[in-house]
This record gives structure tokens, C-alpha cells and sequence, in this order.
């Protein structure tokens, strides 16, 4: 049987043995709904309760400035829209390489009389907080960065930036769905207002996440109902999940030291072992401000699904970083706005990494890439990409 | 899999990838949307392939296209080559997914080409000749 091997963990991860089980009782014994005020529904607000707890002692902030939502996306939107639309006008500050679900929520918020501002990001693909002071206007009303890109894992200078949006007041949005629970975040060092963060990136269920609130932060609910979340986002709560969320969180607490140390080691062995035996090959990103578990690989004039393809076949899942669609290709945009040439952005594939990842996988796909991409150039035409 | 054995196969084992030396003649195909390139080499005795090379940079399916025509080509009369269809070469695959039908019309296209360009040489040739 052929050897499975799963690096597309900035995609999704698998749940957690430990979530699942303390998930498992919210689907069909402990069912009742947390608004409910009989024993059943107070059986299930503790769930969500603990749950809460468990998060915001993690991120060392009070429990009443999280906020559960559907996912990263939803937070995104919850976040960008509700900082802009409490402010009725304006100007929102955000970079090129950010999530669509912040890309396209500002782009939404441009159709209804907002503007915006599009940083542009260096070779690494980081933002220089030089360029967001300069952007801050006197009717700018938000600002979005993401902590780390999935795509090429390079952590942003969120310390920095946040230390400006504060400087000038304005209220400060960082999508963290990649970095939350894999490296630390301190809210209050790094001048965090709200935080988007997600629980399938961490060993957790689909189809849950948060956001932080700092209290004080003027915002209006994007999502309208009932007086959920303290009147902030209205819908039943997503018992199962909040619960397989919270634990997740609390597993993170305790592992996310240990494993990044470990998943790094592992990413530079797949980095220095395919540079070792492929000619033309790049690492994108930041070299040292990164994400543990993200290598970000460019193999010069090999169109990327194309490996992609070939480590399927061989069980190994990895993503692409150029999308062919219905004949129409586009490299990653965030590839393009750090600069590359495009006959290296076609060829970019990520593997990322997480806690299942063993010494004998990346040495798996490390043979398994070599040849394929040997094989790729003996059919290329000379002077194509 | 969305893609049939057949094409698993031509893409992991390419059938007569690289260049040819030489060639009586050559073509190439190009869908400029998503950059795929194809370019087919072929070596013709009395009128008909007897060997065909090719170059492709691509998705998968358009490596296992290339693949795929260069088998087809071989023993047909060069004229053949002018009426292969890309439902030709997607049956030869086995068939394409609705969003890689690309891949089949990109390798036509060299492959006419190519035999397009064996004519022309040929009409050159008699022309010089006569």
C-alpha cells in the first residue's frame, strides 16, 4: 500500500482524539439549547461556558471579549465590517496579501462609499509598519493585518503596527486563523483590538471559531437575530464545535512550544533536503520570521500542479500555489505582490506541516519530489514559462 | 482520482518526452490563459510518422496529452494528423474533466501544426526539385 502523507495543514488538520472526545457527549446528550433557562439548556451553556473560559485564558483576556462564530471568514468579515460599518465612513488600511475573507470584505466595503488602502508587502512578503503610518489618514477607521500569510507563513511585524493604529487611534484587526495556537500572541504587547481565529487550523472541529473584542472597541453586528453573544452575534451556538474548539485551545496551551520546535526542525530537514537534490528551487518567505510548520517552495519553469499531481500519486498531499481553473491560470497573488518572476511563481507548491509529521515522511516526500521534477524538465520546452 | 488510469499513466511515464534532433518537422500549441505550451517533433519516412517527440510545459493532463499524441502519431500518414480532433485525444486518455479540456486542445493544435509544417517542407521540396 502506498505510503499516505499529509503536509496541507494550513488547509485543515485532523481532529484531535482528546477534542473528539470531549465533543462527542454535546451531539446527542447534552443537546439542549445554551439560550434555554431549563436544566437541559444549562447543561449545554456550561459547555460553551468552560469552552470560553479555556480560550480566553489562553489569549490572557476577559471572557466576555470572545466572541464564537461560524469560521475565519466569518470573524474576518465580523471584524473589518463591523470596526467600519460602526464608523458609517471612512478609510480601511489593509495588505495585498491578506485572506479573500478580508481581501474581499474591504473590496465590499468599497462598493458602499468606504476606501481603502492595499500595502504592499517586501520580498518576503512582510509589511513594512513604516508604510502603514504613512497610510493613516485622518478618516481612516480600521485597520487589517494578518499575524502570518498561509501560503508563505511569513509573520508580520503585528507588534509594530499595532503600536502605530494605536498611536493614532485607530481600532486594530489582525487575522491570526494561521498563527493562533501555533506561535504566542499577547493582545496587549502587540496592540490587538480584535483577533480572528478559527479551530480547524488547530486539531479542532470545522465550522467553529472566534473573535476577540477588546472591550471598548465600537463595532455593530454584521449577522442580525437574536441576543446570542451578548447581542453580538445573533444564531444558536455551535455547542459541539464551541466545545471541541475550546479544548483544542487548551491542548495547544500545552503543545504549541514543544511542537514548533519539533515541526520546524522537520520543515528545514524538507527545505535543506530537496535544495540538496533539485536545481532551481527557492524557499519563499521570511527566513527566520516564520511559521513553524510552512515551506513555501518555487521550482523555476514547473508548473505547480503539475507536482502537485505527481505527490498525490505517490500519497502525498501538498498544495499548489498557482490555481488552474477552467483553463485560466493565475499565480498566487501573494507570490506576485513579493515580486517573484512568474516563471517562478508558476511553479510554487506548500507543504505544511503539523503533528503527525515524522522524520521518515519528509524524507518520503523529499525522494518522491526529486525524480518528479526531474522527469517535469526533460519534457519542458526550452523558453517556456 | 478525477483523472482515468489511462492519463495517470502517460503523465507518471511519459511516452517519447524531450526533444528530436533534426526533425522533419515541427508544431506547437499554445493556450495563452493559462500558459500551457505543448510542441510535437516528427520524423516522417514515405509519407508517414514513423517516430514523434515531444515538449510540454503544463497541468498534468496536458504532460499526458503530449504523451498520448506522440503514440497516436506514429505509422499515420502525415495528412491523418491534419484531421486529429481533441475528442481524439480525449478519448485516447480515457477522458478529461470539464476544466482540463484544455489539455487535448493544446496538444492538437501542435500536432497539426506539426504536420502542417512536413507539408509545406514537402511542397517546398518538390518545388526545388521540379
Amino acid at each position: 500500500m502506498t505510503r499516505r502523507v499529509y503536509l496541507d495543514h494550513n488547509a485543515s488538520t485532523p481532529v484531535h482524539p482528546e477534542v473528539v472526545a470531549e465533543m462527542t457527549p454535546y451531539f446527542s446528550e447534552v443537546f439542549g439549547n445554551p439560550s434555554s433557562v431549563h436544566g437541559f439548556g444549562r447543561d449545554a451553556r456550561e459547555g460553551v461556558d468552560v469552552a470560553r473560559e479555556r480560550i480566553a485564558r489562553f489569549l490572557k483576556v476577559p471572557v466576555d471579549q470572545i466572541v464564537f462564530t461560524s469560521g475565519g471568514t466569518e470573524s474576518d468579515n465580523f471584524g473589518v465590517k463591523g470596526l467600519a460599518l460602526a464608523r458609517g465612513k471612512g478609510h480601511v488600511i489593509t495588505s495585498r496579501i491578506e485572506h479573500h475573507a478580508v481581501l474581499r470584505t474591504v473590496q465590499s466595503l468599497e462598493t458602499q462609499g468606504f476606501t481603502a488602502t492595499y500595502l504592499p508587502v517586501d520580498e518576503y512578503g512582510a509589511v513594512d509598519p513604516d508604510d502603514v503610518e504613512k497610510a493613516i489618514r485622518p478618516d481612516t477607521v480600521a485597520i487589517s493585518i494578518m499575524h502570518a500569510n498561509s501560503e508563505v507563513g511569513t509573520l508580520q511585524p503585528i507588534a509594530e503596527i499595532g503600536r502605530i493604529a494605536h498611536a493614532h487611534g485607530v481600532p486594530f484587526h489582525v487575522d491570526a486563523v494561521q498563527t493562533f495556537g501555533k506561535v504566542p500572541i499577547d493582545v496587549e504587547a502587540m496592540h490587538i483590538d480584535l483577533l480572528s481565529f478559527s479551530g480547524h487550523k488547530i486539531y479542532g472541529p470545522k465550522g467553529v471559531a472566534g473573535l476577540y473584542i477588546r472591550k471598548g472597541i465600537k463595532m455593530v453586528s454584521v449577522q442580525h437575530g437574536g441576543e446570542h453573544e451578548r447581542r453580538r452575534r445573533a444564531g444558536t451556538e455551535n455547542v459541539p464545535g464551541i466545545v471541541g474548539l475550546g479544548k483544542a485551545v487548551e491542548l495547544r496551551a500545552r503543545d504549541m512550544h514543544e511542537e514548533a520546535a519539533r515541526v520546524s526542525a522537520l520543515r528545514d530537514r524538507l527545505w535543506n533536503g530537496i535544495a540538496a537534490r533539485v536545481s532551481d528551487v527557492r524557499l519563499n518567505g521570511h527566513p527566520t520570521q516564520r511559521l513553524p510548520g510552512t515551506a513555501s517552495l518555487c521550482y523555476r519553469h514547473v508548473e505547480s500542479e503539475s507536482i502537485v499531481l505527481g505527490l498525490d500519486l505517490k500519497g502525498v498531499a501538498v498544495s499548489a500555489g498557482s490555481a488552474c481553473t477552467s483553463g485560466n491560470v493565475e499565480p498566487s497573488y501573494v507570490l506576485v505582490a513579493m515580486g517573484l518572476p512568474l516563471d517562478w511563481a508558476m511553479g510554487a507548491v506548500r507543504s505544511s506541516l503539523g503533528r503527525s509529521t515524522t522524520a521518515e515522511d519528509i524524507d518520503y516526500v523529499i525522494d518522491a519530489v526529486a525524480p518528479l521534477v526531474d522527469k517535469l524538465r526533460q519534457a519542458l520546452p526550452v523558453g517556456a514559462a | 482520482m478525477r483523472y482515468s488510469p489511462t492519463l495517470v499513466d502517460h503523465f507518471l511515464n511519459p511516452r517519447n518526452a524531450g526533444m528530436m534532433q533534426l526533425p522533419d518537422a515541427m508544431g506547437e500549441g499554445e493556450y495563452a490563459e493559462c500558459g500551457d505550451l505543448a510542441r510535437v517533433f516528427l520524423r516522417v519516412r514515405d509519407g508517414r510518422v514513423v517516430e514523434a517527440r515531444f515538449q510540454a510545459y503544463g497541468c498534468g493532463p496536458t504532460i499526458a496529452a503530449a504523451s498520448l499524441v506522440s503514440e497516436l502519431a506514429v505509422l499515420r500518414p502525415v495528412e491523418d494528423l491534419l484531421h486529429l480532433k481533441p475528442e481524439d485525444v480525449e478519448r485516447g486518455l480515457d477522458g478529461l474533466p470539464d476544466d482540463r479540456k484544455h489539455a487535448a486542445e493544446v496538444v492538437t493544435e501542435a500536432v497539426r501544426a506539426a504536420a502542417r509544417d512536413w507539408l509545406s517542407r514537402r511542397g517546398g521540396d518538390v518545388q526545388a526539385s521540379a
